[in-house]
């Protein structure tokens, strides 16, 4: 039996999963959320709100971070910061002080405790209708906030995410990740529309805060806290809105290194939160898209990630080796070097898998440009584009490999 | 039905036409690849006639009209054609054995009208007579395959003549039965004399006669002999 054939499973998956995802798109709760507009800033019914900006050694981006909030447009009495240091050691508390004779702005300092502690610890400090929740090395648009409050019209709406993309993406991996994260957008809005999200992101994810109150809380959530909050919700019946004009700038991994540890742990916290602790949620009808596709699909992703990359190192090898032993002894000249470029529609590829992987791909692609249309998210899409098609598939299974081999070992890895 | 439901089904739906759309396409390339490989022949076969023809109605001065080179490398290239097809559609593939059988009495064909116009015309061409196996019993095939063409491209006055030993075509086993080819593989037959096995190209080579592969301007054009 041929490799490949492994393969085919996965690809037909993945091609099913994007033809749902744009099929969605096209339905009617998606061309609702579409059509709502932002709130209204002169609007009195506007419900208050109170950022929390969980801060550990983040004193080179909070000021940045904590600028962009207040430059929100929204009315100052109704629009809270709360900014808390969680045991900081480097000169975090120092620059959030110079914050500290602004009325909007609160400040508090925790002992380290995890992310969800100090998180908490800014819910217990507020009396704000929402909260949201934005990562110091995050930047928001004046009007995001009023882009996602319109979301919440329904009361069964417990949380809205918002559109995130790299800011100012500067090398190849920060370019793959921007269109990663824009592929995030089409997902997250499309899946918002049949209540199939499963993540609330830390970049400006806003919360009912009685809800969040009466669930008890964010908790440790195998360092996923956002993930975790996530699944608690839909389990307890609430729905995940998105608004994706909602657009916030996160700072992406620089280097490699960053990158896997980062995608270990959230891969590790879907891989234990959705596995493990709410298990319960898999394959549920009463749980619609979430329960019954998105979850199994995330499986079945991190599983064919890894087949298919195994399948193709083995056969690039295997290839190799052959075509190694095929060349030697023969002049380097004939053997290494092409000997034609002319176009011959004979030699067309045409192996079922080659076009199948293709035709996957143009799905990405068209989910990655639809995020950025939808989003308007500002910059040029060609590098990330090119590295998402290149690297992406090369990258991505070795924390796929990382995060199942911690996870079946029972292993635990420090956040940074 | 749900939303998600309906448009769960609206994806399979999508997705199982996409994979036959695909799966359609390729079939029809191969078919297109089949129809073009036949033409090929056809026309081919044509010019050999014609070119046994030719030399039939020139018997008395056959060395100014007739000359196989332009065969050669039509055939040549109908030999890598005819191999990238193998490898898409298999070598159990009916079209592709009956055009390989097609294939293989063209080259005979041209091999004799090779001798015939050596003979005639006092030219001395390196013709290497390759027979190789599909039959699971020749690990080396490919690397002799190879450094034929390797050969053949370099040495664009070598004629390579590459048969499938077990094609079961009664021109070829008369072939093989006259040039007294055993069932050992690779095997050659280098203006005549067998030989047997390929370790490197170097020693390959010693197996040509003195001075054949020495003479021509290296080729700047692509061929692969593979394993048909």
């Amino acid at each position: 039996m041929s490799p490949e054939l492994l393969a085919y499973p996965f690809l037909f998956i993945s091609i099913f999963f994007e033809s749902f995802v744009l099929v969605t798109f096209l339905s009617r709760p998606a061309r609702a959320a579409r059509a709502r507009g932002p709130a209204r800033l002169d609007d009195p019914a506007l419900p208050s709100v109170a950022i929390l900006v969980p801060c550990l050694n983040e004193g080179e981006t909070v000021a940045a971070t904590t600028e962009s909030l207040l430059a929100l447009q929204y009315p100052s009495e109704k629009l809270e910061i709360v900014l808390i240091d969680n045991g900081s050691t480097d000169n975090t508390p120092e620059v959030m002080a110079r914050y500290a004779l602004n009325p909007r702005v609160r400040i508090l300092h925790e002992e380290k405790r995890g992310k969800h502690h100090a998180v908490n610890a800014g819910i217990a400090a507020t009396t704000a209708d929402f909260v949201g929740c934005l990562d110091a090395d995050s930047f928001v648009e004046p009007d995001a906030l009023l882009q996602i409050i319109p979301a919440f019209a329904e009361p069964v709406v417990a949380a809205t995410t918002a559109a995130m993309s790299v800011s100012k993406p500067n090398n190849i991996l920060r370019h793959m990740q921007n269109a990663e994260y824009i592929f995030g957008i089409t997902l997250r809005h499309v899946l918002a529309s049949i209540n199939g999200i499963y993540v609330t992101p830390g970049p400006f994810s806003i919360y009912r805060r009685s809800v969040v109150a009466r669930l008890g809380g964010f908790r440790e959530g195998h360092k996923t806290e956002d993930l975790e909050m996530a699944l608690r919700l839909q389990k307890n019946g609430y729905w995940i809105e998105n608004a994706p004009r909602a657009r916030v700038y996160t700072k992406a991994p620089l280097t490699l290194t960053a990158l896997i540890k980062q995608r270990t742990r959230w891969t590790t916290g879907f891989m234990r939160n959705a596995g493990l602790e709410y298990r319960g949620l898999l394959g549920r009808r009463r749980y619609g898209a979430l329960g019954t596709i998105v979850l199994p699909l995330g499986f079945m992703a991190i599983a064919g990630g890894i087949l298919v990359f195994c399948l193709v190192i083995f056969m690039l090898i295997e290839r190799g080796v052959t075509a190694y032993q095929l060349r030697l002894g023969i002049p380097l000249s004939y053997a290494w070097l092409p000997h034609g470029f002319g176009f011959d529609w004979f030699y067309l590829p045409s192996s079922l898998y080659i076009l199948l992987g293709l035709a996957a791909m143009a799905g990405s692609v068209t989910m990655i440009t639809i995020g950025k249309r939808l989003s308007k998210t500002p910059g040029s899409l060609v590098r990330g584009l090119f590295a998402y098609i290149f690297l992406y598939g090369l990258i991505a299974p070795l924390w796929l490999l990382r995060a199942t081999t911690d996870v079946a070992l029972g292993k635990n890895r420090s956040w940074r | 039905m749900s939303i998600v439901g309906r448009n769960a089904l609206i994806a399979l739906a999508i997705t199982v036409a996409l994979v036959a759309t695909v799966a359609y396409a390729i079939d029809y390339l191969n078919g297109q690849r089949i129809e073009e490989l036949s033409a090929i022949e056809a026309q081919l076969s044509i010019d050999t006639l014609s070119l046994d023809t030719q030399f039939s109605l020139l018997e008395a001065a056959p060395c100014d009209n007739a000359s196989s080179t332009d065969i050669t490398g039509d055939l040549t290239d109908l030999g890598n054609r005819l191999s990238y097809t193998e490898d898409q559609l298999g070598s159990n593939n009916a079209q592709v054995t009956r055009l390989k059988q097609q294939y293989s009495l063209l080259e005979i064909r041209d091999y004799l009208v090779t001798k015939k116009l050596a003979a005639a015309c006092g030219t001395k061409p390196v013709t290497v007579l390759y027979f190789y196996s599909n039959a699971g019993n020749c690990p080396n095939c490919d690397k002799a395959g190879y450094a034929l063409s390797y050969l053949r491209d370099t040495y664009p006055t070598l004629r390579v003549y590459s048969f499938d030993y077990h094609l079961g075509l009664g021109a070829l086993e008369t072939l093989i039965g006259l040039q007294k080819v055993r069932e050992e593989f690779p095997a050659f037959v280098i203006n005549g004399t067998s030989s047997y096995g390929f370790t490197t190209l170097t020693d390959f080579e010693k197996r040509f006669p003195k001075g054949a592969l020495a003479s021509t301007t290296p080729a700047t054009t692509r061929s692969t002999t593979k394993a048909l």
